[in-house]
């Protein structure tokens, strides 16, 4: 019995071998592609998905598998790690802003050297941030900018054209205070504290944020956070706070929290990305009609354009040469025209390509939402230059925290060059600190 | 104090068991405590860039940057705000606790879900519990302030009046922790001798003098595990709820508090510096070591202070 037991025993593990052996010789015909990418809600990621999926079908050497580690940081932190340990992604999702630490890693190739890539359909703004010492970097995938949002009924109540929109802090302010004088209730600007706007505004005014060309002549060695451009910022929100028509939850970058001030009518000028323009026009559905317009600027100065905010993929350079290529192929089919356009209307993020944009047009996509229209207005009108190319700079994150710090000084009374001049003084005692590791 | 522990004890008669079984303890230590705290250490002595994998020898340099220089005031106001913070955390939370247990303890209808309802806080992450304040205390549309306008036409700024914002987070902190300290004090209370007590009723002492002279110190061998405890969770645990309900912010008054945010413990800095902004790893090992003697000091003024004051039953 115990040796018949035995012959089976070894029947039974020497046939799975077999097996085992067998499919992995199938696995290894396909080669795996894996896409780490920031996206944790169903609807984005799903789409993805959806587009790895019809990759997948239409070719049977590669599989693109796809993951999340968390936030754009702990995306980078985790790429950056899995790296060192020799398994690193072939395609990573990364911020704007973490672009000169995503370069400064070594770990990416620059998708321009990756056979040819032909970068003439992508809307310039957008291509103007991705391009680094030349070459196109990385593909442009999620991008997106800050627009003004406004209550209109409350706009009409204060005695204004329901179409009117405040150009600059000036209008903010008079447009705020004939409300409260006429007795609009949430007669506020809600923006939430977040440094991203106030790079946003340094932009608009033509501003550089950190001195060698933004970064992009040479490596940045000074933050401007005490320019006269950044003075005309602090300005705007210590004026705001005096006469109390600001108002937040308290909280840095608490985006949700200053959403929901504006959607409960709590205010009636609101900024922020145009990817939530699907999210807020939903949420106040019912309630009050919502108008939408170009980014407020600082009165006396011509207006310049918007950085491009959002993410794009980057290729990992630690691969054969055959799944670098296949990784480029999928991210530029991810990021096609039909793809761009339903991305768009899926998410409200602008669609990178001018063809995805004629398309949207032939369909009568704008006519159909006049609001969309007015963020692509923004963006077509930025200037190309480089200060609407974004700075480079390995600490522009902790620049978030210094200049939200340094607002919210101006928000609570503090003088305005002297909030300013400390958050360079600490800006570039962090920025110093990293250069120093080259 | 153990060799004499060891010479009573008639089983562990030779020393080398007594060390055999207490080698899984001291590996486990060794892997995920001794050997990170000692890699912290020689990381402080290094310029280390977890982005550029960059390592680079620079002796006390980590150091004097936190202590002069640009940097410094920042790194000051966390450390003492850590202390303030934490000693607000655990006198509130251990009194309230007490409190709560002595009231859940009493032999009243439905007192066991009263019980249960107490250590559910417990049960939630720090995530959820800083995202549920967060709700709550949202200046504008929060349900508190829409009731305090509604009740008294106040919306205190619970998120950027400094004090406000230090009072939020202490009282979220000790409401998170609460559950976890009244199932201590419950289960203590529960094996409280009742002899004293009576001896103190013939005595005719009050129920003041007998919390104050009988029950306390019938329960300090609890407390004196709790006050550790919980101090380990101020100055560590409580890093999820503050980065979800404040994140460190606001900025405190002028004056010596406005160097940083005035809910900035050095735990939250350590993240802020070596994982947050451009990662600047060493910086932040520098902060965990400086953390690190911190809580050493704090321990050992606890086990021989308020050792001393322990009373141990039987």
């Amino acid at each position: 019995m115990k040796r018949i037991l035995l012959v089976l025993l070894i029947a039974v593990l020497s046939l799975s071998a077999i097996t085992a052996a067998g499919s992995q010789e199938t696995e290894t015909q396909v080669k795996e592609i894996y896409f780490w990418h920031a996206f944790s809600d169903a609807a984005r990621s799903q789409w993805i998905q959806d587009r790895a999926d019809e990759f997948n079908a239409m070719q049977s050497d590669y599989k693109v598998v796809l993951e999340t580690k968390g936030s754009y940081r702990d995306t980078l932190q985790a790429a950056v790690l899995a790296d060192k340990q020799g398994t690193p992604p072939h395609l990573v999702q990364l911020f704007e802003v973490g672009s000169q630490l995503a370069y400064d890693t070594g770990m990416f190739k620059s998708v321009g050297d990756i056979g040819s890539f032909d970068t003439s359909d992508y809307i310039q703004p957008v291509l103007n941030y991705y391009t680094i010492n030349g070459t196109v970097n990385s593909i442009p995938f999620n991008s997106s900018s800050p627009v003004l949002y406004i209550n209109k009924d409350k706009l009409v109540e204060a005695g204004y054209d329901a179409d009117y929109v405040p150009a600059t802090f000036g209008d903010v302010i008079e447009v705020l205070e004939a409300a409260r004088a006429r007795g609009v209730s949430g007669a506020k600007f809600s923006v939430n504290l977040h440094a991203w706007f106030f790079e946003q505004w340094m932009a608009q005014q033509g501003a550089m944020l950190v001195n060698n060309g933004n970064g992009r002549d040479g490596r940045a060695t000074e933050n401007n956070l005490n320019s006269q451009a950044a003075i005309n910022i602090g300005n705007f929100f210590a004026e705001l706070s005096r006469k109390n028509l600001y108002t937040y939850t308290g909280k840095f970058e608490d985006w949700g929290g200053s959403d929901a001030i504006f959607q409960e009518g709590q205010a009636m000028l609101h900024i922020t990305s145009t990817a939530d323009l699907g999210n807020i026009t939903s949420a106040v559905e019912g309630k009050f009609n919502l108008g939408v317009g170009f980014m407020p600027i600082p009165d006396g100065t011509e207006r310049n354009g918007t950085v491009i905010g959002g993410a794009s993929v980057w290729v990992a350079k630690n691969h054969p040469a055959d799944e670098l290529t296949a990784s480029r192929d999928f991210a530029l089919y991810m990021t096609n025209m039909e793809n761009m356009v339903s991305w768009h209307k899926l998410t409200g993020y602008y669609p990178v390509r001018n063809s995805s944009i004629d398309a949207l047009k032939a369909e009568g996509w704008f006519d159909s939402d006049a609001n969309q229209i007015v963020a692509f207005n923004q963006l077509l009108a930025t200037k190309v230059n480089a200060a609407t190319a974004g700075a480079m700079a390995g600490t522009l994150l902790d620049n978030r925290t210094i200049i939200e710090t340094a607002i919210q000084k101006i928000i609570q009374g503090g003088d305005v060059k002297a909030a300013l001049d400390e958050a360079k003084v600490l800006s570039d005692a962090k920025l110093k600190e990293y250069n120093a590791n080259f | 104090m153990i060799s004499n522990g060891q010479d009573d004890n008639a089983i562990f008669s030779s020393r080398g068991l007594l060390l055999l079984f207490l080698v899984p303890t001291m590996l486990i230590l060794l892997v995920f405590l001794y050997f990170p705290a000692w890699h912290s250490i020689l990381l402080s002595f290094y310029r280390n860039n977890l982005f550029l994998g960059t390592r680079k020898y620079i002796g006390l340099e980590n150091y004097i940057n936190l202590f002069t220089g640009p940097l410094a005031p920042a790194f000051i106001q966390s450390f003492f705000q850590t202390l303030v913070l934490s000693g607000l955390i655990v006198a509130g939370g251990i009194s309230a606790s007490v409190f709560i247990a002595i009231q859940a303890n009493k032999k009243i209808a439905g007192g066991r879900i009263y019980r249960m309802l107490l250590i559910w806080p417990f049960a939630l992450s720090p995530a959820v519990a800083g995202t549920i304040f967060l709700f709550i205390f949202n200046p504008e549309v929060g349900i508190m302030n829409t009731m305090l306008d509604f009740l008294f036409s106040i919306k205190p700024r619970w998120l950027d009046s400094p004090y406000l914002a230090v009072m939020l987070v202490v009282f979220a902190a000790v409401w998170k922790n609460m559950g976890y300290n009244i199932v201590f004090y419950l289960a203590a209370l529960q094996n409280v001798p009742l002899d004293p007590l009576e001896a103190a009723d013939i005595d005719g002492a009050g129920s003041w003098l007998k919390f104050r002279r009988v029950l306390l110190p019938l329960l300090s061998p609890t407390t004196f595990f709790l006050v550790f405890t919980n101090l380990s969770y101020s100055f560590f645990e409580t890093f999820g709820l503050i980065d979800i309900l404040t994140t460190g912010g606001p900025v405190g008054p002028p004056g010596p508090l406005d160097n940083t945010g005035i809910t900035t413990t050095i735990m939250y800095k350590v993240f802020q510096d070596g994982f947050g902004g451009s990662s600047n790893m060493g910086f932040a090992a520098a902060e965990s070591v400086i953390l690190m003697i911190l809580v050493g000091l704090v321990a050992f003024f606890q086990f021989s202070y308020m050792g001393k004051r322990v009373h141990y039953q039987g």
